[in-house]
């Protein structure tokens, strides 16, 4: 029984291409197959979620029922009333599986392989962003087709990118013109051709082949305080490395396929090792997810605490907001120390680099800015967010505490 | 637009030809060429990639370098390690240790797919740990890691429906590595069948063997770590200068002291305070239970002796020690070790497998072990004195006759009442 995970395998690709050739002619000659297209959408999916794997697809089907039912009943009922406990209760409703999920995988309940499926979490924010945006009233008619197509987008089940259900709409019912296909079929190859190197690689460099190897000398070199020693330094980078070139590489194919398919999936990096700071850092990195957060929760609280005068000032306001958001972000990682950490870490490091920029702006004059501040503040932040890693990865949870 | 297509495709054409090209290619474009250093620090490294990896034992064999199966005894390293003895006494042969951590009889087994033809009429070492025969036998997550893929297809083109190759498909076929290929997967099901491959199998497994070894000679030089190498060298440098029996035991009881200073058990420093401190409470009278007495290893460890066979390779088997007061220390019978002893000698002579070197009842000999199951100073010095003289002097041809009722699981349950059945 053929069954893959999504850009594992040389045999994923080359079933890849040969399920896109045709819509590659087909694009050339200014046609696009919805038929074909579900018909190779429903194939990849069954590769991923059949065979071995079925009861994962028998958990996507019963979540896409229910999600589906859900974010149809708010569309009809925001048609005619918009009572805010109704929009709440919604989004609560949609985010509960992945919140038992991810919950429920710190205990040794059997939830998540029963309700659980790779890519659940890429599917709620879709949904949940969906549920919003109709609430918003910007949302007035779904096509659930389009609804299913967009949710269920195989290139990007498994982890993302969060691309947005008009923007893929407005691409999904057009078909590019011949030379701007040519173009971004052109930007896809490359794209993919990026990704190998990225993740089979340069991810395969850090992450299987060094990482193991300086894991090993750092628990060797347990006992100082904090166990902490220079082969810890070396975990802190090589797992970011590896973090970093497996995602983009992984990034890099799904954004590469769907241009192959004319869907301009928003990229997920965007050079992210040269921010200046943490702020301009969340602009760049794992974009597509750092930008549903701000959308979706830290705009709408933000806007909810100063609608509700909850804090006296601005500041303030935005500050709580910004802990807040990126602890989210941690508990969504997945419910353990080192991950709320993480979430805490990023919140006030991002209040520190507000305060930080609001007081640049005030003394202007004093503060120098030359090509030793620019790149100090290159190296701090990337510095850093290795840091950040470090705690994310879970290694001092083995480190400290096995 | 046909222009602009082959601006995009014309490359990835091109390089997919290119590879498919020098993968399938008979010329090795001059790679796999193995110095004399990277035989050295191959044979000593004991890293997966070398257990896996073809070419380097191809061409070490070729020269003086004698396998030596086990598995994490050859990692402690002092001056009376085999392979630093052979190297500061001139010996004619030169120890390739294979085997690590978790490597057992059914992961050696595949190992020999690669060097079948080296072993033809030449000599082995294998030395047997009880640890492997533990009622679950072989680790199914160690077997996939230290095994290849050119190991299955070498085997699946040299096969010729034995009652050993039928049992070796069965037993790969339990192991989660052999999903990795669906049609070799088929391949291996209908050996176990005892059918033939069909033709589309045979065209598969040796173009895909062709590209396993290309990949094999293309790499095989990369990567080989030198930490033990660096280990050898400077264990050299310890020894005196002409083998002196007398000498050495003194130089070995003096190494041994110096180095098993903080525990009562006489092992070594580095390794109790590497995670054994902290446990030893928890470890009193934990092996009150244990037994080697029944396993499916045992027919995993026939394969061995029938590949020995059908290669006419002359083996010397060594059987351990423990270290005597761990043993007594986790309440480890004597009477557990006694009985397996007995089995496998039974099943070794029965075949005609009469090499063998017994230590295993020399683990209270003081500075025999450097822990609690792995030779140490003078338990390296024994096991010189039994296996040097196989692999120096010239022995008489053995004749072995295979018994296939040992690939059976009344074998495997079998007690010492039930040996005489097999015979």
């Amino acid at each position: 029984m053929l069954s893959f995970e999504p850009y594992e395998d040389p045999a994923y690709f080359g079933i890849l291409l040969l399920g896109l050739l045709p819509i590659m002619i087909m694009m050339l000659y200014g046609h696009r197959s919805r038929i074909y297209e579900n018909i190779i959408s429903l194939f990849f999916l069954f590769l991923t979620f059949g065979g071995p794997s079925w009861h994962e697809g028998a958990a996507l089907i019963v979540y896409m029922v229910y999600e589906t039912c859900l974010t149809y009943f708010y569309l009809h009922y925001r048609k005619n009333n918009n009572k805010s406990w109704v929009f709440y209760l919604t989004v609560f409703l949609a985010a509960l599986p992945l919140a038992t999920v991810k919950i429920s995988q710190q205990t040794t309940s059997n939830i998540p392989s029963l309700i659980g499926f790779m890519g659940i979490s890429y599917l709620t924010f879709r949904v949940v962003q969906t549920i919003m945006e109709t609430r918003d009233g910007v949302l007035k008619k779904i096509n659930w087709v389009t609804f299913l197509e967009f949710v269920l987008f195989f290139p990007t089940i498994s982890s993302g990118p969060i691309d947005r259900y008009r923007r893929f709409e407005k691409d999904y019912r057009s078909i590019p013109k011949r030379d701007d296909y040519l173009e971004m079929l052109s930007k896809g190859i490359h794209y993919i051709f990026l990704g190998f190197l990225y993740k089979f690689i340069l991810a395969y460099f850090f992450g299987t082949y060094l990482l193991p190897q300086v894991e090993a000398a750092a628990m060797h070199a347990r006992g100082g305080f904090l166990d902490i020693s220079w082969p810890l330094i070396g975990v802190m980078y090589t797992y970011s490395m590896d973090l970093f070139f497996d995602f983009a590489g992984y990034s890099l194919f799904a954004v590469g396929t769907s241009y192959v398919m004319g869907i301009k999936t928003p990229m997920n990096f965007n050079r992210p090792w040269q921010s200046h700071n943490f702020k301009e850092f969340w602009n760049r990195w794992h974009m597509s997810l750092s930008f549903w957060f701000r959308d979706y929760i830290y705009m709408r609280l933000l806007y909810t605490f100063m609608k509700n005068k909850t804090f006296k000032s601005m500041t303030t306001a935005a500050n709580v907001t910004y802990v807040l958001n990126m602890m989210i972000m941690g508990f969504w990682h997945g419910v353990t120390w080192y991950y709320v950490t993480y979430g805490l870490f990023h919140g006030f490091g991002l209040v520190i680099n507000d305060t930080w920029l609001k007081y640049k702006k005030k003394h202007r004059e004093s503060i120098p800015s030359n090509w030793f501040t620019k790149g100090f503040s290159i190296l701090l932040t990337a510095n850093l967010v290795c840091f950040s890693f470090l705690i994310f990865s879970g290694f001092l949870n083995t480190l400290w505490f096995k | 637009m046909s222009k602009k297509l082959f601006r995009i495709f014309g490359p990835i054409i091109l390089a997919a030809i290119i590879v498919f090209l020098l993968l399938i290619s008979p010329s090795h474009f001059g790679f796999g060429n193995v110095t004399a250093e990277i035989q050295k620090r191959a044979s000593v490294s004991l890293a997966p990639r070398v257990l896996k990896n073809k070419r380097i034992k191809e061409v070490a064999l070729k020269n003086n370098y004698v396998p030596f199966f086990g598995s994490s005894e050859w990692e402690r390293i002092d001056p009376m390690h085999p392979s630093v003895l052979a190297e500061k006494y001139h010996r004619s042969y030169r120890p390739f240790l294979l085997g690590w951590r978790g490597t057992q009889s059914l992961t050696q087994f595949f190992v020999m797919q690669n060097i079948t033809k080296e072993m033809k009429n030449k000599k082995v070492v294998i030395s047997i740990s009880p640890q492997w025969f533990v009622p679950t036998g072989a680790r199914k997550d160690a077997f996939g890691f230290y095994t290849s893929q050119l190991q299955t297809t070498d085997w699946l083109m040299h096969e010729n429906n034995s009652a050993m190759d039928r049992y070796a498909a069965r037993r790969l076929l339990t192991m989660p590595s052999v999903t990795s290929d669906e049609v070799i997967e088929d391949a291996v099901r209908n050996v176990s069948k005892g059918k033939k491959l069909t033709s589309f199998q045979q065209l598969y497994v040796k173009t895909r063997q062709r590209i396993l070894t290309q990949e094999d000679y293309f790499f095989c030089s990369l990567y080989i770590p030198s930490t033990n190498e660096k280990l050898v060298n400077k264990s050299l440098k310890q020894l005196p200068k002409s083998y002196n029996k007398a000498e050495l035991d003194k130089l070995a009881v003096k190494l041994g002291k110096q180095n098993t200073t903080n525990n009562r058990f006489r092992i070594e420093n580095s390794f109790y305070n590497n995670g054994m401190r902290k446990e030893i409470g928890r470890l009193k009278g934990f092996q009150s239970k244990e037994s080697f007495l029944k396993s499916p290893e045992y027919s995993d460890f026939e394969l061995l002796l029938n590949q020995l066979a059908k290669d006419h390779t002359n083996a010397i088997f060594v059987l351990p020690p423990i270290n005597s007061r761990w043993q007594a220390y986790t309440d480890l019978k004597q009477a557990r070790i006694n009985e397996f002893d007995a089995k496998i000698k039974h099943q070794l002579k029965s075949q005609g497998f009469n090499n063998i070197l017994d230590l295993s009842q020399d683990g209270g000999i003081p500075y025999f072990m450097a822990d609690t199951i792995h030779y140490g100073w003078r338990g390296w010095l024994a096991f010189d004195r039994g296996v040097n003289p196989f692999l120096s002097k010239p022995q008489k041809t053995p004749h072995y006759k295979i018994n296939p009722s040992y690939y059976s699981r009344t074998w495997q349950q079998a007690t010492l009442q039930q040996l005489k059945n097999f015979n």
